[in-house]
């Protein structure tokens, strides 16, 4: 039987090469969009480690070519977490969540390198402010002043890269690319390790975290301070004035911003979701078209084979049979464009395409060929029921 | 002739209606999604208002710093030393001004926060651009150079603010600083990178307004050419500055590098440049990318329309077999089959405009840019016109050519044998 489909497919190989590209393309255009979808989706339902919500951002900074010295600006801190509805108030560096600021960095513990991470500067209520979940060890103390090198905390796929399965707390690694002499301060000690967090977007995966002390009372001059605040349930508008003029009280030379981050978060959210459907919708306007092509050129090809149907029926084949053979043609037709494009699409998981995991892949091919098949089982169904419908004796007396 | 082949297209278009209307489907929708690229394209790039004359417009949109020892490179903006010790002095230009990308702001109302995008400009660039003023006027350069507190705002800011639009000579109060309102404009979109911002105010009153002999600051520069055809030369005169100009910290710093370009080339010279100096702005390669993109995006439905082409035509294997028998040449056959292919795609073409209209103004009610305002313009019909007949000649050559060569014999017999 299969054999006889595969004769009746090359008589006609031409007319089926048309259709096998389009299949190839088809399959192609859907593998491209599952990948996209199933990796967000996949992104978006992973936890995301930390509670973004009732948590503000402020940025301070000083003005004209100015600097701000931390005495100051720890008077500032204080007098924000002394207001009535803020919780927690914690200093960091300016790579806040949901932001386009990124800071990266590269490590290296007893010859294993990570790739690049983001490293935050945070104090000692960072995790506090943040809510970040904490796996082993504990979060920066007061105790941690007189420490000899910087305290950090990493997050668990972190320690996956650098200590695989060894324990983490109490080792010291330092930066992939050696300063000319390596400062105390640049040599990193663990004293925790936290969960995975997402903190680009909902649907990006979970980038390795390094998290570095913030030393207090250090010389350091800021231009720009970067704090988080945790409020009460319910807080708006007022309290958000309040911040800035608290902090204009202490000092007019300073500019303040209060932003909420669930809207930095719903904002950022766009520049993937409105490509992400873009995509989506110019894949289903394919697809669509694709379908369409597909059941006319399958409906008339049956019109045209009239003939020869009527012969088979009048040789004692059923019409379901006929049916089957018509389905059975399109799917071995479909077989080999959903062949070629998994050819094409394997290459991806092979050559480690776009730093992606080989399971997008995998899922994006299943789902593409499993979608591929019942369009086209989808399309080729009405005429296989017109051609199981013909009546030998009217298609024979045509001829 | 044509008028023949004309009316025959319109009669199998309306012969087979099912196949006519898979047909239209794919050519209309196909445009339509092409045309609503092209016109989002066309309005961040395009000459719309307040950038009516952006073909005589140049942008600095980086200076970069090649560091000494393979130490890598800063890219930067300009400071307000390098825009007045050297642009300010080049000779081409009919006028330059500063703006700066648009920084976040606060103003409060009501106990309500309302975030702003602040810009800090000279008095030039109200003269380069074309802001549209509901009321009042751009600051003028003495009030620049005083650096009076005074701003425009756009007519948004103004109704979320004061709750109306008449408002000049109001204060109003910007990160707990007052401004009095000089002028009030139409909202300008933020994909006008340029243009956009909410509140603008004199550069002078910037936090990055200081001289030293730092080249590198926040600055974009908007250079204006007394015509379109002299942008090159503004272009090239620049570059001659740049060379001028003596490298700063020469030990760490290797060479440094800036280019006044027009709009596109600017854009694709930051995005597609991997060399230190950026010294090729990539157009070609942008554009070969972009066609080729569009072409990979056309493929599928021209595929799917040859499937459907090459089926229908055993439909007319008679009428074929006639005009053979009678004396038709191949090529008369391919003709016609084209026109009639073209007519199609017109006719799809045109459906595809309503449905880029009615699209676009679907993305408009849904604001995805603040105060963007997308359009169908002329160059975007005339681009649409130009897709639809290179959509209507993929799809209809290689259906024509296998018309041309059926069997005449077998054709009229009805067979629809093919060589």
């Amino acid at each position: 039987m299969l054999r006889h489909l595969f004769t009746l497919i090359w008589n006609r190989k031409r007319a089926n090469l048309l259709l096998i590209s389009e299949i190839f393309f088809s399959f192609v255009v859907l593998f491209g969009v599952g990948t996209v979808l199933i990796t967000a989706g996949r992104n978006y339902m992973a936890p995301r480690g930390f509670e973004p919500t009732q948590v503000w951002r402020l940025l301070v900074r000083a003005g004209q070519g100015q600097k701000m010295p931390r005495a100051e600006l720890d008077d500032v801190l204080r007098q924000v977490k002394a207001l009535p509805g803020v919780q927690t108030v914690a200093l960091t560096s300016n790579n806040l969540p949901f932001t386009f600021n990124t800071n990266n960095s590269d490590f290296v513990y007893k010859g294993r390198k990570t790739p690049f991470a983001n490293t935050y500067d945070a104090d000692d209520h960072y995790a506090e402010a943040l809510r970040l979940r904490l796996r082993e060890g504990r979060w920066f103390a007061p105790g941690d002043d007189g420490t000899h090198h910087r305290p950090v905390v990493i997050s668990e796929n972190m320690r996956q890269y650098l200590f695989g399965d060894e324990p983490a707390l109490g080792k010291i690694f330092t930066y992939n690319i050696p300063g000319k002499a390596t400062k105390p301060e640049d040599e990193f000690q663990v004293v925790g390790v936290v969960d995975n967090v997402r903190m680009t977007t909902d649907f990006d995966e979970a980038i390795p975290s390094v998290w570095k002390r913030l030393i207090p009372y250090d010389t350091t001059h800021w231009e720009t301070a970067a704090v988080l605040v945790r409020v009460a349930p319910g807080q708006g508008g007022m309290l958000q004035e309040k911040i800035a003029r608290t902090v204009a009280g202490v000092t007019r030379q300073w500019s303040t911003e209060v932003r909420v981050m669930e809207d930095d978060r719903l904002h950022r959210r766009l520049y993937t979701l409105v490509p992400v459907v873009g995509l989506c919708l110019m894949g289903l306007f394919l697809i669509i078209n694709v379908a369409l092509g597909l059941f006319g050129v399958l409906w008339y090809n049956i019109s045209q084979r009239r003939a020869e149907i009527g012969l088979r029926r009048a040789m004692g084949a059923t019409g379901a049979g006929i049916g089957w053979q018509f389905l059975g043609e399109m799917m071995v037709v479909t077989t080999f464009g959903v062949l070629l494009g998994t050819l094409l699409a394997a290459q991806f998981p092979l050559l480690h395409a776009f730093d992606l995991a080989t399971q997008p892949y995998v899922l994006a091919i299943a789902a593409a060929a499993g979608a591929v098949y019942l369009i086209t089982a989808l399309c080729a169904w009405q005429p296989s029921r017109l051609a199981a419908a013909i009546q030998p004796a009217l298609a024979l007396r045509e001829e | 002739m044509l008028l023949s082949y004309l009316k025959i297209a319109w009669k199998v278009l309306m012969r087979r209606k099912f196949f006519t209307f898979i047909s239209l489907f794919g050519v209309s929708f196909t445009l339509m999604i092409l045309l609503v690229v092209m016109a989002m394209y066309d309005h961040a790039v395009g000459p719309t208002a307040p950038m009516k004359r952006v073909d005589r417009m140049l942008f600095v949109n980086t200076l970069r710093h090649e560091m000494a020892d393979g130490h890598g490179w800063m890219s930067q903006l300009t400071s307000i030393h390098f825009v007045d010790d050297y642009v300010r002095k080049l000779k081409t230009p009919e006028k330059v001004g500063i703006t700066t990308a648009s920084a976040n702001a606060t103003a409060f109302t009501k106990s309500k926060l309302l975030p702003l995008d602040m810009a800090y400009t000279d008095s030039n660039l109200w003269q380069i651009m074309d802001y549209d003023f509901l009321g009042g006027r751009a600051f003028t350069a003495a009030e620049v150079a005083q650096a009076q507190r005074v701003c425009v705002i756009n007519e948004a800011t103004a109704r979320a603010y004061f709750g109306r639009t008449d408002v000049v000579g109001q204060t109003i109060e910007i990160d707990l600083k007052r401004y009095r309102v000089a002028g009030v404009v139409r909202n300008v979109s933020a994909a006008q990178v340029y243009a956009y911002a909410d509140v603008w105010v004199p550069y002078t009153l910037s936090p990055q307004y200081f001289k030293d002999n730092r080249l590198e600051g926040e600055f974009l520069v908007v250079l204006l050419a007394p015509s379109a055809a002299a942008v090159p030369a503004v272009s090239a005169e620049y570059q001659q500055m740049m060379k001028r100009i003596p490298i700063p910290r020469p030990k760490e710093v290797k060479a440094i590098y800036s280019y006044a370009d027009p709009i596109v080339p600017g854009v694709t010279r930051g995005f597609l440049g991997s060399e230190p100096s950026l010294r090729d702005d990539h157009l070609a390669k942008f554009y070969t990318l972009v066609g080729g993109l569009a072409l990979l995006f056309m493929l599928l439905p021209v595929l799917n329309l040859v499937n459907l082409n090459v089926t229908r035509i055993l439909e007319r294997s008679g009428e074929i077999g006639v005009r053979k028998a009678f004396g038709a040449a191949g090529g008369d056959l391919v003709g016609q089959f084209l026109v009639e292919n073209l007519v199609l795609a017109l006719v799809g073409g045109l459906l595809g405009l309503g449905l880029a209209a009615g699209a676009l103004a679907l993305v408009n009610e849904a604001h995805p840019i603040a105060y963007a305002h997308f359009a169908l313009s002329w160059s975007v019909f005339g681009w649409g016109m130009a897709l639809t007949l290179l959509f209507g000649l993929m799809s209809g050559v290689y259906p024509a050519w296998k018309m041309s060569r059926l069997n005449p014999v077998a054709a009229l017999r009805g067979g629809g044998e093919q060589k």
